[in-house]
């Protein structure tokens, strides 16, 4: 590296006296290039010491990195901790929730309008905007291919239907929110919206 | 001492000019249509030609080659001559790199709109026009040495030690990026595969941006900042330190673009220390420009060729400054694959290299054409609107990039992500999308104001093709010689030697981290249920790589608890083992697709559901920003390229059984056959023979290998 080299420089006698009249500090080498005069300006402190303390800075991180491989640094290990500290962190909120929601149980409008949230992220993406069905069947007539009961959905969710493309959302959605988003699913049926998709399995007749 | 008589060609200086300018409309033009295109999908015109990912590739190869490379030959040209007191050495070689620049921009454009690409970001070029680049590169080398060689001056100045610099440097990242084999006139497989096929193509990104974008206009900036003001450059001491260790440096801080990927950690570090370490060289130019204006303040106020300067430089200081705290991997975390990266590359694109063609432009044709500019209250306005549309470009970019990470990342209590579909933080940044076109309108109005200004001006004047001039001849050695020279003295005599320094103080850095990971094993571990792609999902990636889904979508799941809850298992190096080239992707304008393909995983959808979405994304999804592909249902694989592409990727040593090309075609059609049929089963009709089958094979591949437990089988 040459941090140095304006120490050299300094012991070169190419300096000429010349001077710019309005900052009073002398020109460089007593040559220009085209009309461009060089000052002999010594490098700004400010900016020589930030050098350092960078150069510092990085061979620090990199001794961190080689000699002691730190944990911290190391990816992976730090892909671990997270995932721990977010599993100990959610099994604490999830009891809470749990607590909460039987001490005060949500009203039927307040459930469907978290489903339909639910929906509107999720499931629309292949059963449609409004249930009519697009990939995935259509969910306002009176045919299911997996049963038509509330476990029924539930286990679709939760398994998904691998082979024709749902796929499980147990890691996505937790049991308030698949329980949720089936009670708005449900309440689709004879909903009659436009373009709908053709029936798919059985006529499912509910008690 | 005899004066000698001699003159300067300005002819060529005025061509690259006019080519700059040309070339700038195209470039900001088609970065404005790519801005609208991202909020408004008709806007891609349901043309193949026309899409995004054609056209995105268009607008960063137009900015950088032809608009800042013309830029460049246009500074080089004109300051070069002055410097050294000398004409060009030669006007035929000057000819020859000026059309054969021209022609390869033209050759690229075409080429990269009807989808002709390598699939990796600046180096889109296929093999024929990137041996062109190397032949007319060589060309400009000559012309550049053969007038450094002639000249009239002892020394050579500081920008010309930034020109050598920008020479060598391009000229090695250029040949060693696009080592490829070809298969086909204007198709080939990168001879690098996956991770080290990353590293390299941002070895030679991140320097892309370093010796094209920067290093020369460093050069420029020394040449036209004192020449415009009137100024002595603030400081000799400090040309030397920032250019050797500004060169040094840069070469290292490649892997910055691959934090937290699956590339070894000792890599990741090396790119963020060197970047680091680069803040103080970087700076170091933006003091010796903007101190360069001390005593030229009241100047400055009234001149806006010197304000577009000012701008310029600070813009400089400022995206220098970002990029090493962007290479902190807590901040990349959260900017990388974001809108973030953009808003930086624009702040040094449009600010420091925009604003510094500007004001050189508007310094330049004047003289060129001995008169004064035409207006320099236009200049001024033009000044101010580039100015604010720098601001209304960045800012809502910055907002856009930091609210959609913080929307990947965001959990609910309970453990589940808050947006777990991706469209939802992507029509959250809509209004982003919409301000940022507008900052884009802007700058480019403020061009056309240019253009304006600069037809006037050209229209008054008159060229001055042979500008007389006189010095005296170099003085022998002995007397140029001074007694106790300093060894940077010695060397700005000896431009062979300084070329050879600088060559050296680039190369280090290169070799240091690129050669390990072909010797060292440990680097990329590999994993034995990766097994090469079939014939058909070959094809599928080409087309992949063709249509440009690399412009949005990434295939690099990071190790973080947001992304592997969002797309599954983080990515491992050693997944990527036969993919020529790599695809990891840098922005997530669409989602990670690195695990679309697993079944068992948590993006997986069916066939039906590719096929629809690839011909109409808006009918799955009427939100969704990603153009129609229609034509891909219509138009057929190119089946008898399928037995050349299986033997290249095995002459590149991917383990395909001995013969296979013979198998390939069968393999092909009966993988097609079955994908049609299942496809079929969901009530879409469609032949087997055609590039969407191909395109969800490879779809369906992707992640599938790595979630093959070994045991299985």
């Amino acid at each position: 590296m040459h941090i140095n080299e304006d120490e050299k420089l300094k012991g070169s006698n190419e300096v000429h006296q010349e001077v710019d009249d309005v900052t009073q500090i002398k020109y460089f080498g007593g040559h220009e290039f085209d009309g461009i005069k060089e000052l002999d300006n010594p490098l700004p402190p400010w900016l020589k010491y930030l050098f350092y303390v960078t150069i510092v800075i990085s061979f620090s991180y990199l001794v961190l990195v080689f000699i002691f491989k730190d944990d911290s640094i190391i990816q992976r290990k730090e892909y671990y901790k997270e995932m721990a500290a977010a599993k100990a962190e959610t099994e604490v909120a999830v009891k809470e929730e749990a607590g909460k929601a039987a001490a005060q149980p949500l009203t039927q409008e307040q459930i469907l309008a978290a489903g339909k949230t639910i929906f509107d992220k999720t499931c629309l993406v292949c059963h449609g905007r409004f249930g009519e069905g697009l990939v995935g069947p259509n969910f306002t007539d009176e045919y299911w291919i997996h049963g038509g009961r509330p476990e029924d959905l539930h286990k679709v969710i939760v398994e998904g239907v691998l082979d024709k493309g749902m796929i499980s959302y147990k890691s996505q959605l937790n049991e308030t929110q698949i329980n949720n988003v089936i009670a708005y699913i449900l309440s689709l049926q004879g909903t009659n919206p436009p373009n709908q998709k053709a029936a798919q399995g059985e006529k499912f007749v509910r008690e | 001492m005899e004066l000698q008589k001699f003159s300067y060609d300005n002819r060529i200086t005025r061509n690259f000019a006019i080519a700059t300018i040309v070339w700038g409309v195209v470039g900001l033009v088609a970065g404005l249509l790519i801005a609208l295109q991202i909020f408004i999908p008709s806007m891609n015109f349901g043309l193949e030609f026309t899409t995004f990912g054609r056209t995105r590739p268009v607008h960063t190869n137009a900015v950088i080659f032809a608009f800042v490379g013309n830029a460049i030959f246009t500074a080089v040209y004109y300051s070069l001559q002055r410097l050294l007191k000398t004409r060009i050495y030669s006007d035929r070689l000057s000819k020859i790199h000026f059309w054969g620049w021209q022609s390869i921009i033209v050759a690229a454009a075409v080429t990269l709109l009807a989808g002709f690409t390598t699939g990796k970001e600046y180096a889109e070029l296929e093999w024929p026009i990137d041996i062109a680049i190397t032949v007319i590169w060589v060309i400009f080398g000559w012309n550049m040495f053969g007038t450094i060689l002639q000249r009239r001056t002892s020394h050579i100045y500081v920008s010309i030690w930034f020109y050598i610099a920008t020479w060598v440097t391009v000229a090695v990242l250029h040949i060693f990026n696009s080592l490829a084999l070809p298969v086909s006139f204007l198709k080939s497989y990168t001879l690098y595969a996956g991770i080290q096929d990353a590293l390299v193509q941002w070895w030679y990104g991140h320097n892309a941006v370093a010796f094209f974008l920067t290093t020369p206009f460093l050069g420029m900036m020394y040449y036209f900042v004192p020449k415009a003001s009137g100024r002595p450059v603030y400081s000799y001491k400090l040309s030397i330190v920032h250019f050797w260790s500004l060169i040094f440096l840069y070469i290292w801080a490649g892997p910055h673009h691959l934090l937290y990927s699956s590339l070894p950690d000792w890599l990741q570090a090396l790119g963020t220390t060197f970047s680091v370490m680069l803040i103080a060289p970087s700076w170091g130019g933006m003091i010796n420009g903007l101190l360069t204006l001390r005593g030229a303040w009241d100047k400055v106020r009234k001149e806006p060729v010197l304000k577009m300067f000012v701008v310029g430089i600070t813009a400089y200081g400022m995206s220098t400054f970002e990029g090493p705290m962007m290479s902190f991997k807590t901040v990349n975390a959260i900017s990388h694959f974001t809108d973030w990266t953009i808003g930086h590359v624009h702040i040094g694109a449009l600010g420091w290299n925009g604003l510094l063609t500007f004001g050189m432009i508007y310094w330049l044709i004047p003289r060129l054409y001995n008169t004064k500019l035409y207006s320099n209250k236009l200049a001024n306005v033009h000044f101010w609107v580039a100015t604010l549309g720098i601001v209304f470009y960045a800012v809502p970019l910055y907002i856009g990039g930091i609210t959609q990470a913080l929307m990947w990342k965001q959990f609910t209590p309970d453990g589940f992500l808050m947006y777990p579909n991706f469209l939802e933080t992507v029509t959250q940044l809509i209004p982003m999308y919409t301000i940022r076109a507008f900052g884009g309108a802007l700058y480019v109005s403020g061009f056309f104001i240019l253009i304006y200004n600069i037809v006037k001006t050209i229209k008054v004047g008159s060229f001055v093709a042979e500008e007389e001039a006189q010095a005296p001849a170099l003085h022998s050695e002995s007397e140029t010689k001074t007694q106790s020279e300093s060894w940077h003295r010695f060397l700005e005599r000896k431009p062979i030697r300084f070329l050879i320094f600088a060559t050296i103080a680039i190369l280090i850095g290169g070799i240091i981290e690129v050669i390990p990971t072909y010797l060292i094993k440990s680097n990329i571990p590999t994993i034995s249920s990766v097994k090469p792609y079939t014939p058909l999902e070959l094809q599928g990636r080409d087309i992949y790589v063709k249509e440009g889904c690399y412009n949005c979508h990434s295939q690099m799941i990071r190790p973080f608890r947001s992304e592997t809850e969002r797309y599954g298992e983080y990515s491992k190096s050693g997944e990527f083992v036969y993919d020529h080239p790599f695809q990891f992707g840098s922005k997530r304008t669409g989602p990670d697709l690195a695990r679309e393909g697993v079944k068992t995983g948590k993006i997986y959808k069916p066939n039906s559901w590719h096929y629809n979405h690839f011909i109409d994304p808006q009918k799955m999804n009427e939100a969704s920003i990603m153009p129609p592909y229609p034509w891909l249902a219509k138009k057929e694989i190119d089946i008898q390229s399928t037995p050349g592409k299986i033997r290249a990727m095995k002459m590149l040593g991917v383990p395909y059984p001995e013969n296979y090309e013979h198998q390939a075609i069968a393999d092909l059609k009966a993988q097609a056959d079955s994908i049609a049929k299942d496809l079929a089963a969901a009530g879409i009709q469609t032949d087997s023979n055609r590039e969407i089958i191909a395109l969800i094979a490879y779809i369906q591949r992707l992640g599938v290998d790595i979630s093959n437990k070994p045991e299985k089988k």
